[in-house]
């Protein structure tokens, strides 16, 4: 019986900016249908390790295996199986939020006629006048429900999130962590950076990373326990604590 | 064929909401157009001269005379704070100060020794702190006087020239220099929209959604540079209806035959705003370099301003590998001379070998760039 591959496997993986270390040789594996929080401060190496395993930032050294493909030689191919939504959603603001879906439909070879079904399914998340507001006009919390619909419309096995929540306010998070649910329900792989900590209550397993290292790695329940703490926020500050602060 | 269309919607929609991009291609070259056609000239209209007559004779006088018919000149002969003849001094102070272009100086005896021996000297010291006026205040010198010399010999000339100037029978500097700034301007237009159209998807990320795509690099350039080819080749089309209207050029030779070389024209342009663009992280970047590396070769060495020949070797080379050289022999010639297609099959053959070897590098780079982060 062999053991089950990864939906992610990242291994020793470091980025260096210069003389700068942003990513110092992490690892950690995403199994397939999991949903992991990445969790760290603001420049803890979040977005750095995220462009990483997409192929947007070159590797200094280690790999990234995507169900065991190496992301170096088979982005091609390991294209097809993400998707992606950057940090600060990327959307085109002088088009609208169905024009800018149009677009990335367009781009990702979508057929017309499949193109069609998935906007109908859109419509009935955000009402249609909405979709026809310019998405520089559109509030923060449409504008991410725009981006992820967009990230999702290739259909990707691996859902990559880049601080997905940061802006947008209490009620549209907690819609979109629904969302999110759905998704590992029709058997999606999640990793979602953020640096807002009672999102990882959310996550079956959460990654602390700070200063370009990991400083915990677990099932959220499972850490607090074996750290003795009552909740994330601690355990993240006397994690981060304890490796250092710079 | 599907995704390469979804790039040009979106290009489109960008380009026709974005009230900067609107103003930045129709508005700026008229603008442009507009200053520079009228400040860059060769025309002389007026040449303030001084004469300083020692003379005070018939014949001095009627030098004078000749100098002051002429439409351009405007003649002093005394001082304004003294009385009397010009002196030398004063004359010296109206040039250094720039009040005049030239003084003449007429000799005391100039009656006498024309009457003797049909001969005089006369003096003229010409301001050359500007070459250009101080070559053209020395032709008008030259032709005024020779018209008085054959005047006053009653012979007349020898030789009675008949000189037809073909083209531009006006002799208008306007009529050499718009259609030299219409290439210009539209080099950089060109250039501009690609590099700020890349360097603004790399300022809000967007780029990376690109490349995350399954788009290929030549897909994207495609993408990119078909809807930039319309919107540069109508830019063109209201430059020279601009030149045509406003300042009176006329276009003699065929719209279909200038617009045909001018699609290969900015093609090369656009490429070469990809190119910028893989090197510029802003747009801020992307605006000064695009305007570096168009204006200044294009203005200086592709013979909009200066002749070819009269540059250096090295400068000579250089401006083979400029569109604008090529581009600006094919616009003079079509507005100016009513030249057709195959007059200009050299200069088509180069703009092709140009865009192709600028799109095939801008591909390249692209590309390479796009694999680098990978």
């Amino acid at each position: 019986m062999t053991a089950a591959v990864p939906a992610i496997d990242v291994r020793d993986l470091a980025k260096n900016f210069g003389h700068f270390q942003a990513v110092k040789g992490i690892s950690f594996a995403v199994e397939t249908g999991e949903i992991v929080g990445f969790l760290g401060p603001n420049g803890a190496g979040k977005t750095t390790t995220i462009k990483m395993i997409t192929g947007l930032l070159k590797i200094t050294s280690g790999t990234v295996l995507i169900n065991g493909l190496d992301n170096r030689k088979h982005l091609a191919l390991i294209k097809k199986k993400l998707g992606y939504m950057s940090q600060k959603f990327s959307l085109y603001p002088l088009l609208t939020a169905l024009e800018n879906i149009e677009f990335f439909g367009g781009i990702s070879g979508l057929a017309p006629h499949e193109l069609r079904s998935r906007m109908s399914l859109m419509a009935e998340k955000v009402a249609p006048a909405v979709l026809k507001q310019k998405i520089q006009d559109v509030s923060p919390g449409i504008r991410q429900k725009v981006a992820l619909f967009v990230c999702l419309l290739p259909d990707p096995e691996i859902i990559l999130l880049d601080e997905p929540t940061s802006g947008v306010d209490p009620e549209a998070r907690r819609h979109f962590w629904s969302e999110i649910y759905g998704l590992k329900k029709r058997g999606k792989t999640l990793l979602v950076s953020t640096h807002n900590l009672d999102e990882a209550e959310y996550c079956d397993r959460i990654i602390i990373i700070h200063n370009g290292e990991i400083v915990a790695c677990g099932e959220p329940e499972a850490l607090l326990r074996q750290e003795r703490k009552a909740n994330i926020e601690q355990l993240f500050q006397d994690a981060i604590q304890s490796h250092g602060q710079d | 064929m599907g995704r390469i269309k979804a790039i040009i919607v979106k290009e489109f929609f960008h380009i026709l909401r974005d009230p900067r991009s609107l103003t930045m291609v129709f508005i700026t070259p008229l603008v442009m157009i507009f200053i520079l056609g009228y400040s860059i000239s060769y025309d002389l209209n007026r040449i303030d001269a001084a004469v300083i007559d020692l003379s005070q004779s018939r014949l001095s006088r009627e030098l004078v005379k000749a100098f002051a018919a002429n439409r351009v000149f405007v003649v002093q002969t005394r001082d304004e704070n003294s009385p009397g003849t010009l002196s030398l001094a004063a004359a010296e102070d109206l040039l250094r100060r720039g009040k005049i272009k030239e003084f003449i100086i007429i000799p005391a005896d100039f009656s006498r020794r024309l009457a003797a021996h049909g001969q005089s000297d006369l003096g003229i010291v010409i301001d050359g702190s500007d070459t250009n006026v101080a070559n053209l205040v020395y032709q008008y010198n030259e032709r005024i006087l020779l018209e008085f010399t054959a005047a006053m010999s009653g012979v007349g000339p020898l030789l009675k020239i008949d000189t037809k100037i073909y083209f531009n029978p006006e002799v208008r500097s306007q009529f050499f220099f718009i259609p030299g700034l219409a290439a210009v301007i539209l080099l950089m237009i060109s250039a501009m929209l690609t590099s700020l159209s890349i360097a603004k998807e790399r300022e809000t990320g967007s780029i990376a959604l690109l490349f995350i795509s399954p788009l290929k690099s030549r897909e994207i350039i495609v993408g990119k540079t078909i809807p930039y080819i319309i919107v540069a080749l109508l830019d063109g089309l209201v430059i020279l209806l601009f030149a045509r209207f406003w300042f009176g050029i006329p276009i003699r030779g065929s719209l279909a035959v200038l617009l045909l070389f001018a699609l290969l024209y900015i093609i090369a342009g656009l490429s070469l705003g990809i190119l910028i663009s893989t090197s510029a992280p802003t747009q801020r970047v992307a605006m000064l370099a695009t305007l570096l590396s168009t204006m200044l070769p294009s203005m200086l060495l592709s013979g909009f301003i200066f002749p070819i020949d009269s540059l250096s070797p090295v400068l000579q080379a250089i401006s083979y590998a400029i569109p604008a050289t090529y581009f600006l022999r094919i616009i003079r010639g079509v507005i100016l001379k009513g030249a057709e297609l195959q007059h200009f099959l050299f200069e088509g053959g180069m703009l092709i070998v140009l865009s192709l070897v600028l799109l095939a590098a801008a591909t390249r780079k692209f590309n390479r760039q796009r694999k680098a982060v990978q």
